[in-house]
């Protein structure tokens, strides 16, 4: 068994919207004169500390603890998963 | 697409041609069941619309009544249930922002929220508790950053909507009389859409509520902007006020498709517009995506030349973006043009007018099945139940829930949530009460009984704090209306309502009808939610606790009705028996003398009998005013002789529990009397200990800590740790 970090990145689809990124991006980012940012979007990041016995397995576990608890709504927005050793 | 064959025919004998693809697409959009009304618009104009202070104006998305002294008050009611069910935060919260943008169009500001929540059993059910717990997060999240307070409403969780959600949200608006947007609109005037940009989100949304779940397309979730919202509300005031509004449409369901098509048919004017010219979030949306989109947080107004500068000032000052996307014509069409090729070239009328249709209706079977006594053994201790009933999600406190709204913000709260109805400050110095209920166990067993229960349980509300009804909005929530059974209970309902409405002389000015409410185990109970609107002339009724000595006093007669009641349904779980009945005759008679008793300063505070009966009616007396009570029910006024179960916990309307000051008590027995209303001095408020006493034996013993822990607990200890 070893110690995984396992990274869930949370974010809106692509073709919903999302007022917070909208929002850093003209009233900061372009306000600011930075007129080469063309595209802001938020999003939530989650670190689960696993212990698991290979790489895939700490994976499969917070991708199946995050669908059971509803930690997001899938209908809304996609996850992306990673995992490296601690 | 979902046109349905005899309209494909309507069309195909009035247009005479081939429609584009935008016509086709609008017309799916505004003749949506959500947005035309097609299957209970004929039936709609039974309910009274008309009364003393009520203001009638064309294009108006929200009830306005006449409060005096040059002000009014809109009220207004819708649902986003179909979003909600899919994702609970965003529907919940866009549904907050669609009511608000409706009170805004008549031009008054948006004081008060309140909302109506019905779930799954969340007792045994994480998915419907996942449901509870957002809907609640995305109200508080939207109101509060509005600075609106959420002032009430209620929440009942019952098996028919598992995997499913009934989200109901009414907003009050105030404002001066002679500010109000008075639509109009001549040739030339331009047509200006401002607020957030248009996007692929929503696309079809309308089309999406009026079908089943089943049918899902679960692409059209929407997703909340309140900041947006907020400066949206402040832009219009200010442009109401600089009086460069002519006229305006919120846009909700259908998107522009329907606010332009119904502000053309309402005005009797043409409107001309560019898909081009409408600002939006992505590069290459579709003109039939623009025209459908239900992007959220957007108004269509119509200004004139010399006041658009103005207009644009405001807009800009607000930093909410506005784009000029047409203008006004006279002759009636609807034009939807791309640069300079037209894409949709409709007669207005013709857009926002569907065929409508009269849907059979059959007495559903079953009724005929449902079983009038309930056979099950009865248990005895009655203590146990209360406590059990007290800690249940339908009766047990909802601060849980609205202590996470915001419901002062705005210093007009006089009475705050958690009682009977919530009271609000106005400016002319009169105070105005507010409360919405339903009740879909006992519409489910009757749903004409049932409807007018709900009317009455709310008017009640009302008058507990001393209001007299002025008016109400409904909202009729029904599954599928092409199932004759399913129609059967709309018209009862609504039948229901129109009676009662006419004999109280409360109008009805607003509401909404939401059909399609099916989940994969079948269609909701028939859910009417009725809101209704009370006016205190003078000095507001503040209740005041009870004391030791104070004595309890009832209101209005026990019936034979435990159908429908908590006391069945969560103990026994028993779905049966018979539905309490309003009888209009005591109704009123019941109303205006607890009306004169507040009045006079003769009670010291009021509560209404409804979910639990007596027995939970008393208990929250002896909770709320930290304080025991004696009480024997042998004098409980009845129609005829009653068993101790059905006095405690028959769910018949009409009844008040009166708490009354030793000195006044003689005199309110006497005008009791005098006004022929049935009542009984039942017990006294004292020590720490509730006591019911039925024919010398002791039904109910229970200390008040006990049942406050129980009360007070039993939602919060079921999310948490349930």
């Amino acid at each position: 068994m070893s110690t995984y970090i396992v990274q869930v990145i949370i974010e809106n689809k692509p073709n919903i919207s999302d007022p917070e990124g909208d929002t850093i991006l003209n009233d900061l980012v372009l306000k600011s004169k930075n007129s080469s940012v063309k595209k802001i979007r938020s999003g939530k990041i989650l670190k689960f500390t696993v212990e698991a016995s290979n790489k895939k397995n700490a994976e499969k576990i917070v991708e199946n603890i995050c669908q059971e608890l509803r930690i997001f709504n899938p209908l809304v927005s996609n996850v992306v998963i990673e995992s490296k050793t601690d | 697409m979902s046109l349905q064959k005899h309209e494909i025919s309507y069309i195909r004998d009035t247009v005479k041609r081939k429609l584009t693809n935008t016509e086709l697409q609008i017309i799916a959009a505004e003749w949506s069941e959500h947005c035309s009304y097609k299957s209970s618009k004929k039936h709609l104009s039974i309910l009274p619309t008309t009364g003393r202070n009520v203001i009638i104006e064309k294009g108006y998305d929200s009830g306005v009544l006449d409060v005096g002294d040059g002000y009014v008050v809109t009220v207004h009611i819708e649902s986003h249930n179909h979003p909600s069910a899919v994702e609970p935060f965003g529907g919940a919260a866009t549904g907050v922002g669609g009511v608000i943008r409706d009170i805004l169009s008549a031009g008054t500001r948006p004081i008060a929220i309140l909302d109506g929540l019905r779930f799954g059993n969340i007792e045994n059910d994480t998915h419907a508790r996942w449901l509870f717990k957002n809907a609640v997060s995305g109200i508080a999240d939207y109101g509060n950053c509005l600075g609106i307070p959420t002032i009430g409403g209620e929440v009942e969780f019952d098996d028919c909507y598992k995997n499913y959600a009934l989200v109901d949200v009414a907003a009050i608006g105030f404002g001066k009389k002679d500010r109000l947007i008075k639509n109009h609109a001549t040739k030339d005037d331009l047509v200006v859409l401002i607020g957030g940009p248009t996007g692929r989100d929503g696309v079809g949304g309308s089309q999406f509520a009026s079908d089943s779940l089943e049918n899902e397309d679960r692409s059209a979730v929407q997703i909340p902007d309140p900041f947006i919202e907020k400066l949206i509300i402040e832009t219009i005031l200010e442009a109401r006020n600089e009086k460069c509004i002519n006229a305006m449409k919120d846009l909700g369901g259908g998107g522009l498709s329907c606010a332009v098509s119904e502000t053309a048919e309402s005005l009797g004017i043409g409107i001309e517009l560019n898909v081009d010219s409408v600002h939006t979030r992505e590069s290459g949306l579709s003109p039939d995506e623009i025209m459908t989109s239900e992007s959220q947080e957007r108004m269509l107004i119509i200004t004139d030349k010399e006041k658009l500068p103005k207009l644009k000032q405001i807009c800009d000052k607000f930093s909410v973006i506005c784009s000029i996307i047409g203008h006004v014509t006279e002759d009636k069409m609807m034009h939807v043009k791309n640069g300079s090729d037209t894409l949709a070239l409709l007669s207005a009328e013709f857009v926002a007018r569907a065929p409508l249709l009269d849907r059979k209706k059959i007495k559903p079977k079953y009724l005929k099945s449902i079983k009038k006594e309930n056979k099950m053994e009865k248990i005895l201790d009655y203590s146990e139940i209360i406590l059990k009933l007290l800690a249940s999600p339908n009766i047990a406190s909802k601060h849980w829930v609205f202590r996470q709204y915001d419901h002062e913000v705005g210093i007009r709260t006089v009475i705050k949530p958690g009682r009977d109805a919530s009271v609000l400050r106005l400016d002319n110095g009169k105070f105005l009460s507010a409360k919405i209920d339903g009740n879909p166990k006992h519409c489910y067993l009757d749903p004409r009984h049932g409807a007018i229960g709900c009317f009455e349980e709310a008017c009640r509300n009302v008058v507990c704090t001393g209001a007299n009804p002025i008016g109400m909005v409904d909202h009729l929530q029904f599954g599928n209306p092409e199932d004759p059974e399913i129609f059967w209970t709309f018209m009862e309902s609504l039948e229901g309502l129109a009676e009662y409405g006419k004999f109280l002389r409360v109008p009805c000015v607003g509401g909404k009808v939401s059909f399609y409410n099916e989940t994969p185990s079948g269609p909701i109970k028939p859910t009417p939610l009725i809101g209704v609107l009370g006016i205190i002339d003078k000095t507001p009724f503040l209740p005041t606790q009870p004391i030791d000595g104070d004595y309890l006093i009832i209101i209005g007669k026990t019936k034979d009705e435990l159908g429908g009641s908590e006391y069945f349904e969560y103990t026994h779980k028993f779905i049966g028996g018979t539905c309490p009945c309003v009888d209009f005759k005591d109704s009123k008679i019941n109303m205006q003398a607890v009306l004169s008793l507040i009045k006079n300063r003769l009670v010291k505070s009021v509560h209404d009998c409804s979910k639990g009966g007596f027995a939970i009616a008393v208990s929250e007396l002896s909770i709320f005013g930290n304080i025991g009570c004696n009480v024997d029910i042998e004098s409980m006024p009845t129609t005829e002789n009653l068993s101790s179960e059905k006095i405690l916990f028959s769910e018949s309307h009409s009844r008040y529990l009166l708490v009354i000051d030793q000195k006044n008590l003689e005199y309110t027995i006497q005008f009791l009397s005098k006004k022929k209303t049935p009542f009984a001095v039942l017990g006294k408020f004292t020590g720490d200990h509730v006591n019911i006493m039925h024919k010398s034996k002791n039904l109910i013993k229970t200390t008040v800590d006990i049942i406050q822990k129980r009360y007070f607990n039993g939602l919060e200890d079921l999310l948490k740790h349930g």
